[in-house]
């Protein structure tokens, strides 16, 4: 297993710029997760790691050697495609075989690792079968097969279960968290479900309009968003934003509309200035006195109640439990921990102020 | 079925394919049915359905001509066509469709250009070119003309079967350890099967019908190839049209039973799932 560097990493289309300058290093065995709304780059970087795209500007290594001109075959990756690109014409058990043809292996040798493979992943049965006459998650699974069988330096996932119903999802997302412990590999998976982010990586990088934003485990990313595209982007259902006004007396707090919140004191802000601070829904709770909001709609989701109401003339969403939830037309307060609140730069670039 | 489903307007659309294809084949007909008359009868009018049945204008036309040898000439010259015509196709379009170089487009257009040219005006450049590397008279000389006949269509017929393949599978390809040559070989030709097999057809039929260069190039009786056999049944005063039309039965009929049966075997397996 390899680890992978990015140095500065660009790629231009014509005058577009998909992917601007980014630098990760990426451990030996390490599980990142790439992630991001479409569009952010975050394929195209991946597909830079392959060997597929060329980088306009910047450095890949891997293991401290630059790659940038080496072809995809000679890099020693191996590849999840997300529509998994399966070799149509080939059975199973061909597919698998592929990539073990193209290095010097003994025909007995391809042959015990083929099963080996088709065994670890409940393939067996279905080695003698053509793609065309597999199920969803069992094309998932030959290309899943490809990739491993090889042993290659790192596995690059592009989004490979976005083709497969929920419940498979859910399954696969587990297999391949096993495997990857397992196989102690080393593992780039680009997604734009955050779930899948959040429970899979060892560190998430989030991005956007071809640029990192925050690097970091799922936990960090989540409790100490970096700004307000990470902080909106990651968490569901999404963090509220509001805009609000620094109040330093008599303590430390926002003034949002007319009520006042208590926020931490140790933040390098000045009276009155604006700020945008961001409250996750979850962090809500139903009190006897503190922010007044109007339910103006409910959404049952079992054992949790999303509720929507307005709080100072602002729309806002929380989370309650369904047995203690309002009702729409009920007028309720609202209270929340200082701690949970996040202040953000009112600036488009929306940089995190506190908690540090 | 699409479309409308009033009676009349399906009656309509049947009938006019029935005439559409009644106009295309009739002529075959008429050759097949002819070709079992008697020659004397022949002259006397066209029947659908004859009078008088016999084989005499095919076994005239056997025992008059070696129809054999032609036979073998032919296959011999259209097999070296196809397997020239093919790897050459494969490996241009391939090219044309995947690899990024400058004058891309311009050189895909080139191609056909080539067939803006009459081919007359190739015969005599030819000949001389022949004779001084030793291809006349040789199968692999005509061969080669039916190569340069047939490549410029059969690259352009590939490119849009070329273009159906996804760049993904190449992608996996190249991702589980093969170089370009490896991935065409492995994974784009068995894709673009389909293809490749109307390409192979197509040069057939090329080096099968050729006649301006098959007669010019190939001038030994051993060597004669059937367009041109068949062709001498035309004498200069006097047309033997049993023979000719027998001989025109004959010419087709090995063409269309090797592709009918070949067809399967080749369009076998060839399905999708590769992508989901």
């Amino acid at each position: 297993m390899a680890a992978i560097d990015l140095v500065d990493l660009q790629k231009r289309f014509g005058n577009v710029t998909v992917v601007d300058g980014v630098s990760l290093q990426i451990q030996e065995g390490e599980f990142i997760v790439l992630v991001g709304p479409s569009g952010c780059g975050k394929t195209t970087t991946l597909r830079m790691i392959a060997g597929l795209e060329r980088p306009s500007d910047g450095e890949i290594q891997i293991n401290g050697v630059v790659v940038n001109d080496l072809p995809p075959q000679r890099r020693d990756l191996a590849m999840v495609f997300q529509n998994y690109a399966l070799y149509s014409h080939y059975t199973v058990a061909k597919n698998l075989a592929y990539p073990l043809k193209s290095q010097r292996i003994s025909k007995p040798e391809i042959q015990s690792k083929v099963s080996e493979v088709a065994e670890l992943l409940g393939l067996s049965h279905v080695l003698k079968r053509r793609p065309g006459q597999l199920s969803g998650g069992q094309r998932q699974r030959v290309a899943l097969g490809r990739a491993i069988v090889r042993e290659p330096r790192a596995f690059l996932m592009d989004e490979p279960l976005s083709n497969l119903d929920a419940s498979l999802r859910v399954e696969m997302r587990k297999e391949i968290i096993e495997l990857s412990r397992r196989l102690k590999a080393t593992v780039v998976y680009v997604t734009h479900d955050q779930v899948e982010a959040m429970t899979m990586a060892d560190r998430v990088v989030v991005m956007n309009h071809g640029r990192v934003q925050q690097v970091g485990p799922p936990s960090e990313v989540f409790e100490k968003p970096r700004n307000t595209f990470v902080a909106g982007f990651i968490g569901t259902p999404k963090m509220n934003f509001f805009s609000a006004q620094i109040d330093l007396s008599p303590e430390t707090g926002v003034r949002l509309g007319q009520e006042f919140v208590p926020i931490l004191s140790d933040l390098a802000v000045s009276q009155d200035q604006s700020v945008t601070i961001g409250i996750r829904p979850e962090a809500f709770a139903l009190s006897e006195s503190g922010l007044p909001v109007d339910v103006t709609l409910t959404e049952n989701l079992g054992s949790e109640t999303l509720v929507y109401a307005g709080l100072a003339g602002q729309q806002c969403w929380f989370q309650v439990p369904t047995r203690a939830a309002p009702r729409r037309g009920d007028s309720v307060y609202l209270s929340v921990q200082p701690e949970d609140i996040h202040v953000f730069e009112s600036d488009e670039n929306g940089n995190r102020i506190c908690p540090k | 079925m699409s479309g409308s489903r009033n009676p009349f307007l399906l009656f309509l659309r049947f009938a006019i394919i029935l005439i559409i294809v009644a106009v295309l084949l009739l002529p075959f007909l008429w050759i097949l049915v002819n070709s079992f008359r008697p020659t004397m009868d022949i002259v006397g009018g066209p029947e659908i359905i004859p009078s008088a049945v016999t084989l005499a204008n095919y076994t005239g036309l056997l025992e008059s001509t070696p129809y054999w040898t032609w036979v073998r000439n032919s296959t011999i010259v259209a097999i070296m066509t196809i397997v020239l015509t093919v790897p050459i196709a494969v490996a241009a379009s391939y090219g044309l469709n995947r690899c990024h170089f400058p004058g891309r487009n311009q050189l895909g257009v080139a191609v056909l250009a080539v067939y803006a040219f009459p081919t007359a005006i190739l015969v005599i450049p030819m000949f001389a070119l022949f004779n001084r590397f030793g291809l006349l008279d040789t199968y692999l000389g005509l061969a080669l003309v039916n190569t340069l006949l047939a490549t410029p269509f059969a690259i352009w017929m590939l490119q849009a079967f070329m273009k159906s393949v996804p760049s993904e599978i190449e992608e996996a390809s190249a991702m589980d350890g093969s170089g370009r040559v490896r991935t065409l070989v492995r994974i784009v030709v068995p894709q673009i099967m389909p293809g490749i097999f109307s390409v192979a057809v197509f040069a057939m039929v090329v080096a099968w019908t050729e006649y301006l260069f098959a007669s010019v190039l190939m001038q030994s009786d051993t060597n004669r190839v059937l367009a041109v056999g068949m062709a001498d049944l035309i004498g200069q005063y006097r047309i033997d049209w049993g023979r000719l039309l027998a001989g025109s039965v004959m010419t087709a009929a090995p063409v269309i039973l090797f592709f009918s049966i070949t067809a399967r075997w080749f369009l076998r397996g060839v399905s999708a799932g590769s992508l989901d």
